[in-house]
């Protein structure tokens, strides 16, 4: 099985990669883009330990963040320690069951130790 | 573009938990403002409400009203743009008046929050966020508000400390509100540096605690304005003008800011409303801003251009923001005193602008006859903004 890696899409006109996708490039306007493999590592840029997570996810303590990947950011669950989670962290995306919605599992990027 | 007045003003009762329907909730604050106003007679009334259809099992609410209070034959809609809505109805209502469409425009803002479990509030709140990228992590906006002070610690020095500080400014001036929801004093021992601060007050999205949050509030609040022409011919209330408005935007989800501390809708808002009101920052003497959480006061105060980056926690510290300081804010309590019904919010900023800048404001009356007051009613996580600048004429 291949391992799933974050997508961002790339423009075709000004070659500006977003995520998540629009209609139109936020740079330029251009409606077609292409699907590019981001770096599955990246570096936390901020998060916090939500302590009461919304409906579908049954935890007692979620740890979401930010990642930073270099051209375009992501916003995920990260699987850690609480006592290990530092700004500026290394973090590695895998693809996990994130949530439970309308009585449906759904599948995202979970962020831990590369 | 014919100049705009506010004419009345009314919130109802205390906000808190409301047992009847969210129509009757809206009713009373609406024949506040007819009260107020001294009149009803309105071509057009704008409902704002975030959440009726998914939480009340309500929606066209405009039309419900005006069903409700024979407003007829007064026409109306709703508006629904997130926690922005009220602030958005009451732009709205200023586009139909300033252009001739309409004379007179009631303006209805509210949410009953409360009919509903905590997860589903906050989960009703999170579907703001984006879908696919931020909602089915389990993204709430406690999170998001988390995540912002957790950059602002870092890089600007602000504290748990700093923030608990705007918790107790504004719990003090809810007390003197009878309008808040919440009228209870804090101290800093209480919520933070006791032992028992840890049981009043426990983290619920680090570092993030529960006192840095608005409360889950059942509210209404309404406003009716009018032509300053026809102002001047049946008011006499002190015309308020309604001086500025401004509308900004930014992406959806938050990641995708060059800077997420940075809330360039407020700013674009702000500038909007400033050019229109040709009015400069210093020359406004006080104002109500959306801190659904604590950081947000200090980051929109920033964004709007009222203190320099980073430097909003300062004043804080030296008691520039409270009623008697050098710029007060949200002397109503705020969204932490006053309650957060999200649809009621921007409405009911503009019900504390009018109160005080007539003079109205009881106890909590800032000094020296305010002139120019300032609202900032925020969106999403800050994707939709709308500014309100009001003069007394």
């Amino acid at each position: 099985m291949v391992e799933k890696v974050p997508i961002g899409y790339k423009c075709l006109n000004c070659g500006e990669v977003h995520y998540p996708k629009h209609g139109r490039c936020l740079q330029c306007k251009h409606r077609d883009f292409e699907e590019v493999e981001l770096p599955s590592e990246g570096s936390l840029v901020t998060y916090t330990i939500l302590k009461a997570p919304p409906t579908g996810i049954d935890k007692s303590s979620l740890i979401l963040g930010i990642i930073d990947l270099g051209e375009v950011r992501y916003t995920g669950q990260l699987e850690l320690e609480p006592e290990d989670v530092q700004l500026g962290m290394k973090l590695k995306a895998v693809w996990r069951k994130v949530r439970v919605i309308d009585g449906k599992s759904v599948s995202g990027f979970v962020w831990t130790h590369p | 573009m014919r100049d705009v007045a506010i004419i009345g003003v009314g919130m109802g009762r205390r906000w808190g938990r409301y047992e009847g329907s969210l129509i009757e909730m809206m009713a009373e604050a609406s024949l506040d403002a007819i009260e107020d106003a001294d009149t009803d007679q309105i071509d057009a009334l704008f409902v704002a409400n975030m959440g009726a259809g998914r939480i009340n099992n309500q929606t066209a609410l405009g039309s419900a009203l005006i069903d409700y209070l024979n407003l007829f034959p007064a026409v109306g809609a709703s508006i629904e743009n997130g926690p922005a809505s009220g602030g958005t109805a009451a732009r709205i209502g200023y586009m139909a008046i300033a252009s001739g469409i309409h004379d007179c425009v009631m303006v209805t803002g509210g949410e009953k929050m409360r009919v509903a479990p905590g997860p589903v509030v906050t989960d009703f709140i999170a579907t703001m966020s984006h879908p696919q990228a931020e909602y089915i992590y389990g993204i709430t906006f406690p999170a998001l508000g988390a995540m912002l002070a957790r950059i602002y610690f870092n890089k600007y020095g602000v504290t748990s400390e700093d923030l608990a500080r705007i918790a107790i400014k504004n719990h003090t001036n809810g007390l003197k509100n009878p309008h808040a929801h919440i009228q209870q004093k804090i101290t800093m021992e209480g919520i933070l540096t006791s032992r028992e601060a840890k049981i009043n007050n426990p983290i619920i999205a680090d570092p993030l605690h529960l006192y840095d949050m608005c409360p889950v509030t059942d509210g209404a609040a309404s406003i009716i304005m009018c032509s300053m022409e026809k102002a001047q011919e049946i008011s006499e209330k002190p015309l308020i003008r309604l001086a500025g408005t401004g509308q900004g935007m930014d992406t959806m989800a938050v990641h995708e800011r060059e800077d997420p501390t940075f809330l360039k809708a407020v700013t674009h808002a702000s500038d909007q409303a400033f050019s229109m009101a040709e009015l400069k920052r210093e020359n406004i003497d006080f104002a109500e801003v959306h801190n659904a959480f604590e950081i947000l006061e200090l980051a929109e105060l920033e964004s709007a251009g009222f203190f320099e980056r980073g430097k909003a926690h300062l004043a804080v510290r030296n008691g520039e923001t409270e009623i008697f300081g050098r710029f007060p804010v949200n002397p109503s309590g705020g969204l932490k005193a006053r309650g957060h019904p999200v649809g009621a919010t921007g409405v009911a900023q503009l019900c504390e602008l009018v109160w005080q800048l007539r003079g109205e404001a009881g106890e909590r009356q800032i000094p020296n006859n305010p002139k120019h007051a300032y609202a900032v009613n925020f969106g999403g996580f800050g994707n939709n903004v709308v500014v309100t600048i009001l003069s007394r004429v």
